[in-house]
């Protein structure tokens, strides 16, 4: 094998193993769902329901009926309100290595967030996101309303 | 290898287009262009304490910190977030009342204790069981996590063996009384989350445990 075909396969290989794996397990699940509201989940709308699972990457949007409660893997909670659109834009929780980040974005409407353990075990892994706005936490409750 | 690079490009794609069309929503409803303004408010938890939250705006300009019980700031456009200021009650309740109200019910939290070197539980934490049954009941679509823990006697490596050995024993018990083993996920992390902190090898009756929770 030449240089540049082991390289060649090295490339491909890494690039390659992640994907490789088995599913990843989700982020969390709803718990409580009131009105219209869904999931997309790989671009698929899918409507939301209690025991609906919600990975990371995943939207949720809600109605003007609507209203969503979630809570993910490390115990944080989050709720959003009516006409409502979020993204679990990054969810991770390995805690055998250390490995931790949680990506709120809040496209827009109102949601409340109950910090979990990745607060605890790393604050500054955890951002929540509006269009306007950045929020860094340390062990908190708060809600958030992103502008129409 | 070619599937799953092929795979892992079709992924990207799609990630991509949730972010584009996300960041699309508010530019279109929008009639100046600029974010929509966002207000933040930090609440106290149930039992009275109060985390923290900074807020900064998207362009960098300024930081807030938000350290009180109803703290409120708002960041408009590409401003700095305004001064935090203190939100009335009814304010809070008016806005955001409902949201607050769909939060999930907080996550329980049971610590099981084992003898030494062993999986097996005390007597007492034995007993704890039947209320983590009740916690189960008492949930829509409920979740179990179950993470085993060692003290620092003997060598990390089989420390953590030992505590998803714990794990594993605290959910064969859970299974045994009738909870749905789809539900429960058993993960170890050894010596390396001690509850009470010990130099290395330590015997430490409080460090030999499993946390449960009930999400």
């Amino acid at each position: 094998m030449t240089g540049r075909s082991i390289v060649a396969l090295l490339v491909a290989l890494l690039t390659a193993s992640p994907a490789l794996g088995q599913s990843p397990a989700p982020a969390g699940r709803i718990k409580l769902v009131g009105g219209m509201a869904f999931v997309v989940h790989e671009g698929q709308r899918i409507p939301a329901a209690v025991g609906t699972p919600v990975y990371e990457q995943d939207s949720l949007a809600t109605g003007a009926d609507g209203r969503v409660g979630i809570t993910l893997r490390d115990d944080t909670r989050l709720s959003i309100g009516p006409q409502t659109t979020i993204e679990i834009s990054r969810f991770v929780y390995a805690q055998s290595d250390s490995q931790f980040a949680f990506v709120l974005k809040v496209v827009q409407g109102v949601v409340a967030y109950v910090s979990g353990h990745i607060a605890k075990l790393s604050p500054d892994a955890v951002r929540l996101e509006t269009p306007s706005a950045i929020i860094g936490v340390r062990g908190t409750r708060l809600v958030i309303e992103a502008g129409r | 290898m070619t599937r799953g690079a092929a795979w892992l490009i079709v992924r990207g794609a799609v990630a991509v287009a949730v972010v584009a069309s996300a960041a699309c929503g508010p530019r279109r409803v929008s009639t100046t262009g600029e974010a929509g303004p966002s207000t933040v408010v930090l609440l106290a938890e149930p039992d009275g304490s109060v985390g923290r939250a900074a807020v900064t705006s998207t362009a960098g300009a300024g930081v807030v910190d938000l350290a009180a019980d109803r703290a409120a700031t708002t960041v408009v456009g590409r401003q700095a977030p305004s001064p935090a200021a203190t939100l009335d009650a009814a304010t809070i309740d008016a806005r955001f009342g409902q949201t607050l109200a769909a939060l999930p019910k907080a996550p329980e939290a049971f610590t099981l204790y084992f003898r030494l070197e062993s999986d097996e539980l005390t007597d007492d934490s034995r007993a704890l069981l039947p209320g983590v049954l009740k916690a189960v009941a008492g949930r829509p679509a409920p979740e179990v996590g179950v993470v085993g823990h060692t003290d620092t006697t003997g060598d990390a490596k089989a420390n953590y063996t030992l505590g998803l050995d714990r794990a594993n024993r605290v959910r064969t018990l859970l299974i045994g009384a009738g909870v749905d083993a789809a539900l429960i996920d058993t993960s170890s992390l050894g010596e390396s989350d001690l509850r009470i902190r010990t130099a290395d090898n330590v015997l430490e009756p409080r460090n030999r445990r499993v946390e449960i929770s009930v999400r």
